[in-house]
């Protein structure tokens, strides 16, 4: 073989090698999902993002947490981990994911309550045949915190209602909706107006579902509510007459506590909202107007916000596992003491909320108490349920 | 090479080896590179190239009654320096638009983000949005345009009166009503009033308590009420008592300094517009802000993020940004010493150095209750009533087509006519046309606009311009057919509009101002509005005029003619 044909073979055949090597290379990394690389590259140096979607009632403890989060520097399997929060409705982000409209997708999800993450899951069934948010296991959804429903009322309000009707429900609430005369009627003053029920729009926020179940089960005296309840003309006659005390739908939002402490009692007298809420609140509604009092009702609506962790493909096992760090990071004692700040009820059993700083303190004489004596928890409504009261509102109050 | 060695190789068997071997090494090339492709971050990874500033800048919509304080804020923003994650700047254009025109605006993906006077509107739009996307979750939740609504200042409607006015009505003794100041105006025909068209939230909350205080009541205003006719007479006898409409809280107020209690004696406004009046060293007198005592509404000017396809994710931070910025420390303090309620808890507005306080006509502790805001439709059918109900008009453009007005002068002004025509929703308003040059000309007369709207557009398609400037008789000529029509129930007004200086006209200045008091006082009273159209028009003529009928000079050009007919519009 002549030098020549030599050299031109062996040229050959580091190109027929740096083909093979190359062709191999392409389709192993085009074959990884989420294009991360099979081999150590520079970018499994590079920070875990761990976007988290929380109800808006937990967003400013979660961020905060997140920020503190972030400047410790955790890390999963030498990666920084970066958290970054997105407040967002229940609601609100339940029909994102059923629309497939998170952007960006979010690694977990914090809802208002573990009912929507099984309605989310039911919608994803039909679609893909199995859950995206699992209830047990290492990923199972878990509850980080804690709060519930609580009647919120401008003191000057509230007194005169318990004078005239005695103890304050949903019944007697809707007994001063009706009066004809407004508050002149109930024994307040012609100047009040008439009475004002704050209810925020249910297809906006999730408290406006939960407060009108909740004033069902008042009705029926029962915790468990049906389709066949609902439908009930009697029952729908008088929530009718109930919601329509609210002043106004539209202005009231997504953040009903802090527009009851915003325009006061000129908007709203009061109503059943997130004791977290109306305990963030207090100062503001005090520096404006006059302070809340706060009362528990015979059934008691829990929300338990749970993290939970999307397990579809959209998010990598090292983003799904740094979300779980977070989540034992705000399940952790100095978190959870932290959470009592915000109003919020710890899950750790070993965390009180009589803690310096603690607005269970500082409102205890407006009727926040530390142990909730009422025992009749609410259950969970199911999905029709829910659609059959949301179409009576388009139907009755919304139109 | 040798003789010998090119004899030994074929020359078709060297061109086939050349282009094996230029197969195989381009191959080997282009493995080396999607390999090398693949390790190396993309080009636009390693160095983002930035996106001209009209594609970065956030697009924001802001209502005119809070464009100064909403530009400072946004000056300051600019000059605090924010930058995006990626070390862009953070920038905002900002765009005067009323709510309607918001939302219209919004739908069509024209803005990012909108700053309207009321979260009315934001159900408004997301309503209309629902109606064309269609798209529902499974609880048949339907998909929203507007997000990230964030609430930074708020304030009280208000009726704005002069103190001896209100002290006439009983204030500060007792709580004035809605319907005390409705009885008033129908009793007493000096009595002078007005508010907004139902396009901004106090000219709705108006026109809302109107519909209560004619059904009795102050809540469950249902469909059935709003349209039923003891309601409707009722409405439209009280409409017949405003003296006009205008074009929004801020104009009214400005006018108010200037001319005083001339102008009117009661007015809608938000509460801030009151501090701010009182604030000004020039005042002519104090006004009080009246808390109407079956309920009143509150302006709350929502921030909302358009989620347009067209949003980017830099619009996002931008916006997020813009959150931070509005509901700091620093910018809530400015938000109060501006006479707004700071959404910030924290900052009490009951303190000696607050403006919300009664040495500025205003109440912290007001209002008591508030008005129920009926649902959407019912919101929709009251403004569709108030436009049947509303106090008619009889107007009488008036436009110069003299010579100067050649060319793009011209064009502009025949489309900010055309503009001026499809602002007037009501088919009952009556208009006409004249033009003038080195004469007047009758181009179309006074009729309802639904009978004679193709044959103004017509009219006006078909204007040309040549010879001098006959602007006084233009005028005296509209003015008088007014007069002789003598319609006391409708507004009556005339819209003038010149380029340059009169020179042909029979009449003098003074002659003519002189006829118009007379006219004014004597007969039906006709509000003059003058647009001053370009640098040459002669600005003290026009200020003469207006202010002889009590009426407003405007100074437009080419860019912003066609918005000030839309403007003048609003009167009607």
């Amino acid at each position: 073989m002549s030098r020549t044909r030599t050299i031109f073979l062996v040229i050959v055949g580091i190109a027929l090698i740096a083909i093979l090597v190359g062709v191999t290379y392409v389709l192993l990394w085009r074959a990884t999902p989420s294009g991360s690389p099979l081999v150590p590259t520079r970018q499994s140096s590079e920070p875990i993002q761990v976007t988290i979607a929380a109800a808006l009632s937990v967003e400013p403890w979660v961020s905060e947490a997140a920020k503190k989060f972030n400047t410790e520097g955790h890390q999963l399997e030498g990666r920084t981990i970066r958290v970054s929060v997105i407040g967002m409705d229940g609601l609100a982000a339940m029909g994102r994911y059923e629309r497939e409209e998170m952007d960006p997708f979010p690694t977990a999800w914090i809802p208002d309550s573990r009912y929507l993450v099984e309605l989310v899951n039911a919608t994803f069934k039909t679609k893909l045949g199995r859950d995206v948010f699992l209830t047990d296991g290492e990923y199972r959804a878990r509850p980080i915190v804690i709060s519930l429903f609580a009647w919120g009322i401008y003191k000057s309000r509230a007194d005169v209602l318990e004078k005239t009707f005695g103890e304050i429900n949903w019944r007697t609430i809707h007994d001063a909706a009706i009066a004809p005369g407004g508050w002149r009627d109930i024994g307040g003053k012609g100047e009040w107006g008439y009475f004002k029920l704050i209810v925020p729009h249910p297809r906006k926020n999730i408290g406006g579902l939960a407060a009108m179940v909740s004033a069902a089960g008042e009705y029926y005296d029962r915790p468990n509510i049906s389709v066949e309840d609902i439908t009930q003309p009697e029952f729908q006659k008088w929530l009718k007459e109930l919601m329509g005390s609210v002043s106004d739908y539209a202005s009231l939002g997504a953040y009903p506590g802090e527009n009851l402490a915003l325009f006061g009692y000129s908007a709203g007298d009061g109503g059943q909202l997130l004791e977290s809420d109306l305990l963030i609140n207090m100062a503001g509604s005090m520096n404006r107007w006059e302070p809340l009092r706060i009362l528990y009702p015979k059934y008691v609506t829990w929300f338990d916000f749970p993290f939970s962790v999307w397990i579809g493909p959209e998010t990598s096992a090292a983003e799904k596992n740094a979300a779980l760090e977070f989540e034992k990071y705000l399940l952790s004692p100095p978190m959870q003491t932290e959470a009592v700040k915000f109003g919020l009820r710890p899950v750790l059993g070993q965390i009180s909320v009589e803690q310096p700083d603690s607005p269970f303190v500082a409102w205890s004489e407006n009727g926040v108490t530390p142990v909730v004596e009422r025992s009749t928890a609410m259950r969970n409504p199911d999905r029709d349920v829910l659609l059959a009261l949301l179409r009576w509102f388009d139907l009755n109050i919304a139109r | 090479m040798s003789p010998a060695r090119r004899k030994n190789v074929s020359p078709g068997r060297a061109l086939v080896s050349a282009l094996v071997a230029s197969g195989i090494f381009f191959a080997a090339c282009a493995s080396c590179w999607s390999v090398l492709a693949t390790l190396l971050p993309d080009a636009a990874q390693v160095e983002p190239t930035p996106l001209p500033y009209s594609g970065d800048a956030l697009r924001l919509a802001v209502s005119p009654e809070k464009w100064a304080l909403v530009e400072e804020i946004v000056n300051q923003f600019h000059a605090a320096g924010h930058t995006t994650s990626d070390g862009r700047p953070t920038r905002i254009q900002l765009l005067e638009m009323d709510a309607e025109s918001m939302v219209d605006a919004a739908l069509a993906g024209e803005v990012h983000a909108i700053l309207p006077d009321s979260s009315l509107w934001l159900d408004i739009l997301d309503r209309r949005y629902a109606e064309q996307a269609a798209v529902q979750d499974s609880l048949g939740v339907p998909r929203t345009l507007t997000s990230g609504v964030t609430r930074w200042a708020i304030s009280p409607v208000v009726i704005a009166m002069w103190e001896d006015t209100a002290r006439s009505l009983g204030w500060p003794d007792r709580p004035i009503s809605w319907k005390d100041i409705l009885e008033r105006a129908q009793r007493d025909s000096s009595f002078r009033w007005s508010h907004p068209s139902t396009s901004s939230a106090s000219g709705l909350l108006a026109t809302l308590a109107q519909f209560y205080a004619a059904a009795g009541i102050t809540r469950d205003l249902t469909p059935d009420l709003a349209r039923s006719e003891s309601v409707v007479r009722y409405v439209s006898a009280i409409q017949k008592t405003v003296r006009f409409y205008g074009e929004g809280e801020w104009t009214v107020i400005q006018r108010a300094l200037q001319e005083g209690k001339h102008y009117l004696d009661a007015f809608v406004v938000q509460e801030q517009l009151v501090v701010y009046f009182n604030r000004q060293p020039q005042r002519p007198a104090r006004l009080v802000a009246v808390y109407p005592a079956e309920g009143t509404l509150w302006e709350d000017h929502p921030l909302a993020l358009i989620e347009t396809p067209n949003l980017l994710p830099i619009h996002r931070e931008i916006y997020q940004a813009l959150r931070s910025h509005l509901t700091s420390e620093a910018t809530q303090q400015v938000v109060l010493k501006a006479g707004y309620r700071p959404a910030n808890l924290a900052i009490a507005i009951n303190t000696a150095t607050s403006p919300i306080n009664p040495a500025n006509g205003v109440e912290p502790s007001q209002p008591q209750t508030t008005l129920q805001i009926p649902s959407p439709s019912v919101v929709e059918i009251v403004r569709d009533v108030w436009w049947l109900t509303k106090r008619h008009a009889n107007v009488y453009l008036v436009v110069d087509t003299s010579g100067s007005m050649e060319g793009e002068k011209l064009a502009r002004v025949k489309e900010a006519l055309v503009t001026f025509l499809d602002q007037i929703k009501g088919e009952e308003e009556r208009v006409g046309l004249v033009a003038f040059s080195s004469w007047v000309y009758q181009v179309e007369e006074l009729n309802k606009i639904r009978d004679n709207r193709s044959r103004l557009l017509t009219a006006i398609g078909e204007l040309e311009a040549n010879g001098n400037t006959a602007l006084l008789d233009a005028v005296w000529e509209a003015y008088q057919q007014l007069q002789r029509l003598g319609d006391r129930e409708r507004i009556n007004a005339l819209v003038v509009m010149t380029d340059g200086k009169e020179n042909n006209s029979w009449l003098s200045l003074s002659e003519l101002e002189d006829g118009i008091r007379r006219g004014n006082s004597r007969g039906v009273p006709i509000v003059i509005f003058c647009i001053a159209y370009g640098e040459d028009a002669d600005m003290e003529t026009l200020q003469r005029i207006a202010e002889a009928s009590g009426g407003i000079v405007r100074v437009g050009d080419l860019e912003t003619i066609r918005k000030l007919y839309k403007l003048m519009a609003t009167y009607f």
